[in-house]
């Protein structure tokens, strides 16, 4: 069943048993970081966290941790909520297929029952921000959906771009915004920027559960976020135009902010305790003024915690950076069987794939770091057979350790193009990458003795599924 | 606003604007340092309200805020016809 806004899908988390209402007395610093920061750290299928009981606030709703587990990515996606990664990421790939599905434009937006325009736009007075890290600048709106356009094909709706970046707090209507050139809006923000003109912007928070995690996701430049919603989802997104910029925004949104990025700006911003697991910044960044706010009543402000991975931005990101790299590998390379690259967003990738001939793994290998979300990330790639299950760590560890010979199988390339966020690049932007090949060779590579593997009994794939249905049914 | 007593954490200015104010009155007010844009809640802990308990890695200087680099920079002006 597919979720129009935030809220329906709280409901069925709660419903789940995944959804954790906090009523005692809170401090926003640190108490509301800390308890989504513990969420990483009880193990993997972790509630999402409501708080309406916020110190010195008189009516604060604040949802964190919305996707930071299996079980609610699951949910999310309209899966029961036990089902096993692997199959999360499958079922995500078979979805993608269905792209694209024309979205549903709808007129009665519960986002329009308020809003504040001009000089009275008080973002302090609307949502209750916090804190997340110690080191952080200051607060920030780090889950929303982006929407820009490209300002040289305006009308182009494929063009039109809905990402997740992080926003800092800079004044009651001012924010600081962080485009890695890597990234559309950057693209967009380019082409703006060297007419001299601003660049409009909606910036939506509170969004349906499949938004946000389209809105994380990487796609091509030209691909509409909102088919591909409408392909995870197996039912059209409902949009609505934003009344400022009349760009399309979803439907379902808490709160809509619309304004433009000053052009040619850039002011202090972060630092950032990042998805990295390390601050970034600060840095000069492009500023945005807000000029109209819209805001359903009794707005439900979403916010993630991110730091030391596992953190919910990993739950979020990981399985939607696997399904690309699978399709855009599988499209040349149809020997690929699956693609881990739920590290750090992809900064390292583990790939599982048949062999054409010896050397074609490391092949493989090298397209990944040239895929559009390689060229920013995919710095480490380990590829293993087409029977290695690469969401197995064991099992990936065990072809490492037995099928690699580092002077043959381990790559470096030195001097490639990586995000800047990435704490290892020098300098930054820039870092050296690698290809470890821990596949079994194949001829005309002859190198090892592996002719002998010992592999599982034919019986035993029917005594897992059977084993892991009794223990899903003593639950 | 202005309070002699109130220098930024990060950075040690010492002119400090009020940003907002708790909803529940004389709880909370959230101030910002008007050179480094440093925000913080005035009932946040000590680490990251007050100048000496302030963590030396985190800290700022006018040379850091001036040459932070540009992200993205900002690229050159296009003749349109
Ligand atoms: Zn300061």
């Amino acid at each position: 069943m597919a979720h129009d806004d935030l809220r329906s899908f709280l409901d069925t988390l709660e419903k789940e048993g995944q959804l954790l209402r906090i009523t005692e007395e809170v401090l926003p610093e640190p108490d509301l970081a800390a308890a989504a920061n513990a969420t990483g750290r009880i193990g993997e299928n972790a509630p999402a966290l409501y708080f309406d009981n916020v110190k010195g606030f008189t009516d604060a709703r604040i949802a964190m941790n919305v996707h930071g587990s299996w079980a609610n990515h699951a949910l999310a996606l309209g899966l029961p909520r036990n089902t096993p990664v692997k199959e999360q990421v499958e079922a995500f790939a078979a979805r993608w297929d269905a792209f694209p599905v024309a979205p549903e434009r709808r007129e009665d937006a519960p986002w329009r029952q308020n809003s504040q325009e001009g000089a009275e736009v008080d973002l302090f007075s609307m949502l209750p921000l916090f804190r997340l890290n110690d080191g952080d600048g200051g607060f920030y709106l780090d889950k929303a959906a982006v929407v820009s356009r490209d300002p040289e094909d305006p009308e182009n709706f494929g063009k039109q771009n809905v990402g997740t970046y992080r926003i800092q707090v800079i004044g009651s209507n001012r924010l600081a915004f962080q485009p890695v050139p890597m990234h559309d809006i950057a693209q967009h923000l380019r082409k703006a920027e060297e007419k001299g003109e601003d660049l409009p912007i909606a910036i939506t928070l509170g969004n349906d559960p499949v938004i946000t995690i389209v809105a994380g996701m990487p796609m091509a430049y030209d691909q509409s976020e909102y088919e591909m919603a409408g392909a995870l989802r197996g039912a059209p997104a409902p949009i609505a135009t934003a009344p400022l910029t009349g760009f399309d925004v979803p439907w379902g949104s808490e709160v809509v902010l619309e304004g433009v990025i000053e052009s040619r700006k850039r002011q202090i911003e972060g630092p950032f305790g990042e998805f990295t697991g390390h601050y970034s910044g600060g840095r000069r960044m492009p500023v945005i003024r807000v000029d109209r706010v819209s805001y359903r009543t009794d707005p439900v402000f979403e916010s993630l915690y991110l730091g030391m991975p596992w953190t919910e931005v990993d739950y979020l990101v990981g399985p939607n950076t696997c399904v690309p790299l699978l399709k855009q590998l599988r499209a040349e390379y149809p020997e690929v069987q699956a693609v881990n690259a739920m590290y750090t967003h992809g900064l390292m990738v583990i790939i599982s794939t048949a062999k054409r001939y010896g050397g074609f793994a490391k092949a493989v290998g090298m397209r990944a770091m040239t895929t559009p979300h390689g060229l920013g990330y995919v710095s480490q790639v380990i590829l293993v057979d087409e029977d290695v299950d690469p969401f197995n760590l064991p099992q990936v560890l065990w072809a490492m350790s037995a099928k690699v010979n580092p002077k043959d199988d381990v790559v470096i390339i030195p001097n490639l193009s990586v995000l800047e966020l990435a704490p290892a690049a020098q300098p930054a932007g820039i870092t050296s990458k690698m290809i470890i090949d821990a596949t079994t060779p194949v001829a005309p590579d002859v190198r090892g003795n592996f002719s002998t593997p010992a592999k599982d009994l034919p019986e035993t794939k029917e005594w897992t599924a059977k084993l892991q249905q009794l223990i899903a049914g003593r639950q | 606003m202005t309070d002699d007593l109130t220098i930024c954490p990060r950075c040690a200015f010492k002119t400090i604007d009020k940003l907002a104010t708790s909803p529940v009155p004389g709880v909370w007010d959230v101030l910002q340092c008007r050179q480094c844009l440093y925000t913080w809640r005035t009932i946040e802990p000590a680490r990251r309200t007050q100048r000496d308990a302030y963590p030396e890695q985190f800290k700022l200087t006018v040379a850091d805020i001036e040459n932070a680099i540009e992200v993205p920079a900002v690229p050159p002006l296009r003749n349109v016809g």
